[in-house]
């Protein structure tokens, strides 16, 4: 893949990643997360085949497509599932973007010296997914954010451990666990609906 | 056939099966300790690289299972950690009261020990990182049974978790990159250090110890007890494992102190939360806290140390699930585990307040009890060492114990009120009397829980 596409693939992660943390409406998230796998399955094709890193892919897909159409049948129920938009607290979080993508773009010549075998806007892609997910994490108490959280943390470290290891194992226990993430966050969502247990 | 499709794959396969039916939650439990005992007794009796007859069948156990060319591997020496964790999950079965536990703790209790194996049993290791993940997983629905919001401290253990492991897998990588440049001692460093903070995230030290409080505090006691007792007991197997077969010791790195550091630190703020604490369910975390310090403190001590943390482990289960069942059924007098809705409580149930006293005391380490002569063998271990490990040894202690006599004061106060309610069925009454029996009887006859813990520990350390 040519220099040029990497960074404009670059751009477009972290415009994804941003998005997700100061997006309001929860449909947009998942949308934005969707889109978000296809760059993840994109950075990792460059060190692996083509046909391991659609593994990404689909599970990142089968996540996005568990937790939209979990809170797509609680919209039928629930009409207003809006998260509170709030002017000053995006605008925080967007300003918080801008740092970790700034601090995390000078990291980046100490980080390559860690990755051997990766292009720099691999580094800087995974990094600023983990950057990202981490402010997410941080940020939110919202279960459903959390685990947004969570799968983008993971993919900032699947473009990063790509370029280490390609082990089929890893690759199904990681798409698992993407899948599992976002099986218990359409679980948490709908736990306190469910019929009450002892 | 082979030992991982017995003690793994079949118990995973029962409990994703009893998953549909939760709804016979009495069958489900009398068929789960049935199945328990069956494994507990496959883990003594089942020889395993041998051929014997199985009804009409000449069976030969192989050790080692192999998927997609990662092995895992329950060997013999491994029998004492198999045999341990289903008589765990088989002891909480036991304990567990079916009107006021989930249902759901049955399989996913049952998933997670399964779990807690595969992550034993890998091979390479550091994949065992990844199962850990899967736990939490696990461990997140028990805690969040239907019909109640997720609180923040289970989606921060969660967070804390998932962190771990990702620290984990990379720190085995660079270990791994170690062997190609044998002698760089600043890679050697900086991957001990990356493995030390996802290590701090799985064992939850500190800083990252805010999440036990907060699942004690909220979430239900059983369960609570169960995930504290099992998860740090699985990380710590894990870490041992880990921590052998990486040949971390063998690099002439001095471990032991970064081990008495992380102990003394976590004692002391169990010490220090257990005399500010207000609420029983904290006062449970208090003590996790500083049991966490404990097991790290006798890990420390390496092959003088494995038999008193695993006399810990017996004992801090039988403990905890003292504890927990009392604070189960008391939950049905007083409306939260607020220390002032608790006021009197032992002058209205004082057979189920003797539980959490008992419990508590013991795993403070009171004289006369069970935890007593284990903790005396670990500040024995430990005299020779500084003497600021050992003073905060002591007054980490004390600060334990002055915790219990708070709860003691507390419970024992007449608060005025006269209760004809009574509390838990017979069975339960009984048994938490028998269980506190035990603590007493362990704590006179301590040689008992020493003789099993350093076979379990020669077995192990003899792999």
């Amino acid at each position: 893949m040519s220099d040029l596409l990497q960074s404009l693939l670059l751009a477009l992660l972290f415009l994804c990643g941003t998005g997700i943390l100061i997006g309001s409406s929860r449909r947009w998230m998942t949308g934005l997360l969707a889109l978000q796998y296809v760059e993840v399955f994109l950075f990792v094709s460059i060190s692996w085949p083509l046909e391991i890193a659609v593994v990404k892919l689909v599970a990142g897909w089968m996540a996005s497509a568990v937790l939209f159409l979990t809170y797509q049948n609680m919209i039928e129920a629930e009409p207003e599932s809006r998260f509170a938009a709030n002017p000053s607290g995006t605008a925080f979080k967007g300003f918080a973007a801008l740092l970790v993508g700034l601090s995390v773009y000078s990291l980046v010549p100490l980080a390559l010296r860690w990755f051997l075998g990766a292009t720099s806007q691999q580094v800087l892609g995974g990094l600023w997914l983990l950057g990202l997910g981490l402010l997410q994490l941080v940020l939110s108490r919202d279960s459903l954010r959390i685990i947004i959280g969570l799968l983008t943390v993971l993919s900032g470290f699947e473009i990063l451990y790509a370029t280490l290891e390609a082990s089929v194992l890893m690759t199904g226990l990681l798409a698992i666990l993407n899948i599992g993430f976002a099986f218990l966050g359409a679980y948490l969502l709908i736990a306190s609906n469910l019929e009450e247990s002892p | 056939m082979s030992t991982p499709l017995i003690w793994i794959l079949l118990p995973m396969l029962a409990a994703g099966t009893s998953l549909f039916f939760l709804r016979y939650r009495y069958i489900l439990r009398w068929s789960g300790l049935g199945f328990g005992l069956i494994l507990v007794v496959s883990g003594l009796v089942l020889p395993i690289n041998e051929v014997f007859k199985f009804l009409f069948w000449e069976v030969k156990l192989s050790e080692q299972l192999l998927i997609f060319g990662r092995r895992f591997i329950l060997s013999g020496a491994d029998r004492p950690i198999v045999i341990l964790l289903f008589s765990l999950w088989l002891f909480w079965l036991f304990i567990m009261d079916p009107k006021l536990v989930p249902t759901q703790f049955i399989p996913l209790s049952l998933a997670g020990i399964c779990l807690i194996l595969t992550a034993y049993s890998v091979e390479p290791i550091f994949y065992g990182a990844l199962f850990f993940a899967f736990l939490a997983l696990i461990y997140v629905v028990l805690l969040s049974p239907p019909g109640k919001e997720p609180t923040p401290g289970v989606l921060r253990f969660l967070i804390f978790q998932i962190l771990g492991m990702l620290f984990i897998l990379f720190a085995a990588w660079l270990a791994s990159w170690i062997d190609l440049n044998s002698g760089n001692q600043v890679m050697l460093a900086r991957s001990l250090l990356i493995l030390a903070l996802g290590f701090s995230f799985l064992l939850s030290i500190f800083p990252f110890i805010s999440w036990i409080s907060m699942v004690s505090e909220r979430n239900h006691p059983f369960l609570s007890g169960y995930i504290f007792n099992t998860y740090f007991l699985g990380v710590f197997l894990f870490g041992t494992r880990f921590i052998l077969e990486g040949g971390w010791i063998g690099q002439g790195l001095d471990i032991q102190l970064p081990f008495q550091l992380a102990g003394v630190i976590m004692l002391s703020s169990g010490g220090l939360i257990a005399i500010f604490s207000k609420h029983l369910g904290r006062l449970m975390g208090a003590v996790i806290i500083a049991e966490i310090g404990r097991s790290l403190l006798a890990i420390s001590l390496f092959q003088a140390g494995f038999p008193i943390y695993f006399g810990m482990v017996i004992l801090q289960s039988i403990s905890l699930g003292v504890w927990s069942i009392s604070l189960t059924q008391l939950q049905q007098g007083i409306h939260d585990l607020d220390f002032q809705s608790a006021v009197g409580a032992a002058r209205l149930w004082p057979v189920i307040t003797s539980g959490l006293l008992l419990g508590y005391f013991t795993l403070a380490g009171v004289p006369l009890l069970g935890g007593f002569p284990i903790y005396w063998a670990l500040g024995s271990g430990l005299s020779f060492y500084p003497l600021w490990i050992n003073s905060i040894f002591v007054l980490s202690t004390l600060g334990l114990v002055y915790g219990g006599l708070r709860l003691l004061g507390v419970l024992t106060k007449n608060g005025g009120e006269e209760s004809i309610l009574i509390l838990a069925a017979p069975f339960y009454r009984y048994l938490i009397l028998g269980l506190n029996v035990l603590l007493v009887l362990i704590g006179f006859l301590p040689q008992l829980i020493f003789r099993i813990t350093r076979t379990i520990s020669d077995l192990l350390l003899g792999s």
